[in-house]
């Protein structure tokens, strides 16, 4: 039976190939996609002119302008992550328990995260406009001088007020994830704790908190590497100014590649900011398997 | 095997299909880059009455100001040959013209029998379409002759008696006053911007100017900070003084709404604003401005000239009919109707026109100040050098930096940069 040996053999191999074939145009988009463009960008960020050389990644750190960018990037990444984390946390277990009108509450707070960053920039910046918008208005109104909050326009006002608008944007993310999260945890550790007689402190600090810990280092892990590579709120709020005062790397990024058409020093920074966001979520990640082993 | 056969010939027939280009004979037709507001809205109207004229089918893809250089410089140095005629703000064209992106145009004029660009065009617009600057060869033909200009109250100047600003000077001393005595009323003297970038120069230049600075000196070397410099920036920021709150952030669009407001009596403006001070649902000041020349100080003033030009690329497949419509598009009777569209002529003709003057009475100034204009420094490397000026510019204005400090980093980093490029 050499003939249906040969025939049972073509289909196995057949059988083989399938999955090969099944996954190929998954591979074929990938390597179009993410692969091939992040070869090309290893390969421009290692010319200067035509010739090939390591000067953009030694540039970095004689620029003046890459090293505050960057520093304004980790100040701003801290400051409104710790914000966020604090009040995001604290709605979640407020809207946690059996307030009154907690279901109108959870809706509300969500919208600010379904506007698109732009549109919220857009009309933060009319807000915020030392002039003509509605925030200095009303201070006005109530007889607060406005005269020196220039809250974008001032180099010690604007970092903290993209800032202020990242944190009304997010929060309700941080928070509706912890929420998520705290609505996960079973009943039965409170009670037990509520029979051990320990306070509400106690409770939140030896029950609700190692509980939570999964969701919290989820968020903050998320949060971060969006904190790092802000672009659009910034762009739009201060164009990075004024001056420098609120340049963070992605915007600095943007300028070189497009403005200045340096794709090689801005392919160099990327890299950086690439390999500084996988430090931090290793990091994080470590934590987070540390904490399922446990 | 006839899995992966077929998925072979699949994949190729997919390549085939996606290269194959229009397999007709070639139609022609053009496409041009715009800028997408009123300088694009009068080009895409010229080439539908081209279009209706010649036959050729026009395809205007606009962009909004802060995407068009990169669209354009990625397509070019692409050499994809997506576009026939590209518009180009005048401090782009060294960098298109050094990566030797554009067209040489006299060939082409010579071929329709004239040797250079029509003697009409104003002399410093036609300057910025030579590579390299007034003495090179041709490579863009001028399109919207804005220049900066001195915008100021005259009912204010009046009320106050003060004399029409023709100095630095001149404009210290109406600020002060105007604030002073228009105080209750929330006035401000002077409003600029100077928001880091673009803004921030482009109110610098016209004051470094007149103060005797220059940005490099023979042999390309940045020299802002000469003490004539350093100067012009003190008084930059001194001019702070008198303008409203939060100017170090200040855009076109702030300096425009104090205007039309009323609460700023003097400010550098471009041309595009003239025809919103007429507007009543807008300008609380009708026929309360005047339009001037740049002040002066050492110097005579000198506006920034921020001509919109149209090239052709290297790589349009229609060069021949691309010019056709260039030349069409930018003789005196089109330029016209794009004048009366609000956009500022080229043509010396035209500033002259007694209908366009009855219409534009800022026309005979305008004329001037682009006659004497001066454009930014010719340099490919121009967006990264207004960049990191305009830092430290803004930084001063923000009282972050004192002008000195601001004026000796800000040469450090030029320095850096030009060394960069040599």
């Amino acid at each position: 039976m050499p003939n249906s040996r040969r025939l049972s053999n073509a289909a196995s191999r057949r059988h083989l190939l399938l999955p090969y074939v099944l996954v190929a145009p998954a591979v074929a988009v990938l390597l179009a996609l993410s692969i091939y463009p992040l070869i090309y960008s290893i390969t421009v960020s290692l010319q200067v002119g035509d010739a090939w050389s390591i000067g953009n990644f030694t540039r970095l750190a004689s620029d003046n302008f890459f090293l505050t960018a960057m520093a304004h990037t980790f100040v701003f990444a801290v400051a409104a992550l710790s914000c966020e984390f604090l009040l995001g946390l604290g709605l979640a277990l407020l809207l946690n328990s059996q307030i009154r009108g907690r279901g109108f509450f959870r809706a509300t707070l969500l919208v600010p995260m379904m506007l698109p960053p732009v549109v919220a920039a857009i009309v933060w910046r009319l807000l915020l406009n030392p002039n003509f918008g509605a925030i200095n208005g009303t201070l006005k109104e109530i007889g607060i001088n406005t005269e020196a909050l220039t809250w974008t326009a001032s180099p010690s006002l604007a970092m903290m007020s993209v800032i202020a608008v990242d944190v009304w944007q997010w929060t309700p993310f941080v928070f509706l994830v912890l929420l998520a999260g705290l609505q996960a945890i079973p009943q039965e550790p409170y009670e037990a704790a509520l029979i051990d007689g320990s306070s509400r402190w106690q409770t939140f600090w030896h029950v609700t908190l190692p509980l939570l810990k999964p969701a919290i280092l989820i968020v903050l892990l998320l949060r971060t590497m969006d904190l790092l590579r802000v672009f659009d709120q910034i762009f739009i709020l201060t164009e990075g100014g004024p001056g420098f005062a609120t340049e963070t790397i992605s915007l600095y990024i943007y300028r070189s590649a497009f403005r200045f058409f340096d794709f090689g020093y801005a392919a160099a920074m990327s890299f950086v900011l690439l390999a500084l966001t996988n430090v931090i979520s290793v990091v994080y990640i470590r934590l987070l398997r540390n904490e399922s082993r446990a | 095997m006839r899995l992966t056969r077929s998925l072979t010939a699949l994949l190729l027939l997919v390549i085939t299909v996606g290269c194959n280009k229009d397999p007709q004979p070639a139609r022609k037709e053009l496409t041009i880059a715009a800028i997408s507001g009123v300088e694009g809205e009068a080009l895409k109207q010229a080439a539908v009455d081209y279009e209706t004229q010649t036959g050729v089918h026009i395809t205007v893809t606009e962009f909004p100001y802060a995407n068009l250089f990169e669209k354009e410089l990625i397509d070019l140095n692409a050499r994809t040959g997506a576009y026939d005629l590209i518009m180009l703000d005048d401090p782009w064209f060294p960098t298109f013209a050094t990566k030797q992106l554009l067209t040489e145009l006299t060939p082409l004029l010579q071929k329709r029998g004239q040797n250079g660009p029509d003697t009409d065009f104003i002399d410093a617009s036609i300057a910025v379409c030579r590579h390299p600057y007034q003495s090179g060869s041709l490579y863009a033909l001028p399109y919207v002759g804005n220049s900066q200009l001195f915008f100021y109250r005259k009912d204010l100047f009046e009320k106050h008696s003060l004399k029409a600003p023709a100095t630095w000077e001149d404009v210290l001393t109406a600020a002060k006053t105007i604030q002073e005595k228009e105080s209750g009323s929330g006035m401000y003297g002077y409003v600029m911007r100077a928001a880091q970038g673009n803004a921030a120069v482009a109110d610098f230049m016209p004051i470094f100017w007149a103060f005797g600075g220059e940005m490099f000196d023979a042999s390309g070397k940045p020299t802002v900070n000469t003490p004539e410099g350093i100067a012009a920036l003190e008084f930059m920021v001194q001019m702070g003084k008198y303008s409203p709150p939060g100017y170090a952030s200040f855009n076109a669009d702030e300096v425009g709404a104090h205007l039309l407001q009323g609460t700023a009596a003097m400010s550098i403006n471009w041309p595009a604003w003239i025809g919103k001070f007429d507007d009543p649902s807008k300008s609380k000041v009708i026929g309360k401005i005047e339009f001037t020349t740049l002040p002066g100080a050492r110097k005579p003033g000198q506006a920034e000239i921020g001509n919109w030009l149209i090239a052709i690329p290297r790589t349009s497949r229609n060069a021949e009919t691309a010019m056709d419509f260039l030349v069409w598009a930018t003789t005196a009777e089109q330029m016209r109707r794009s004048a009366l569209r609000g956009n500022p002529p080229t043509r010396k003709s035209l500033f002259r026109d007694p209908e366009l003057v009855a219409k534009y009475p800022a026309y005979p100034a305008q004329m001037r100040s682009l006659e004497t204009s001066r454009p930014r420094p010719r340099t490919p490397q121009w967006n990264e050098i207004e960049n990191a000026f305009g830092i430290f510019l803004s930084k001063a204005n923000s009282g972050a930096l004192t002008p000195a400090e601001a004026m000796n980093q800000a040469n450090a980093e030029l320095e850096k940069i030009v060394q960069r490029g040599q």
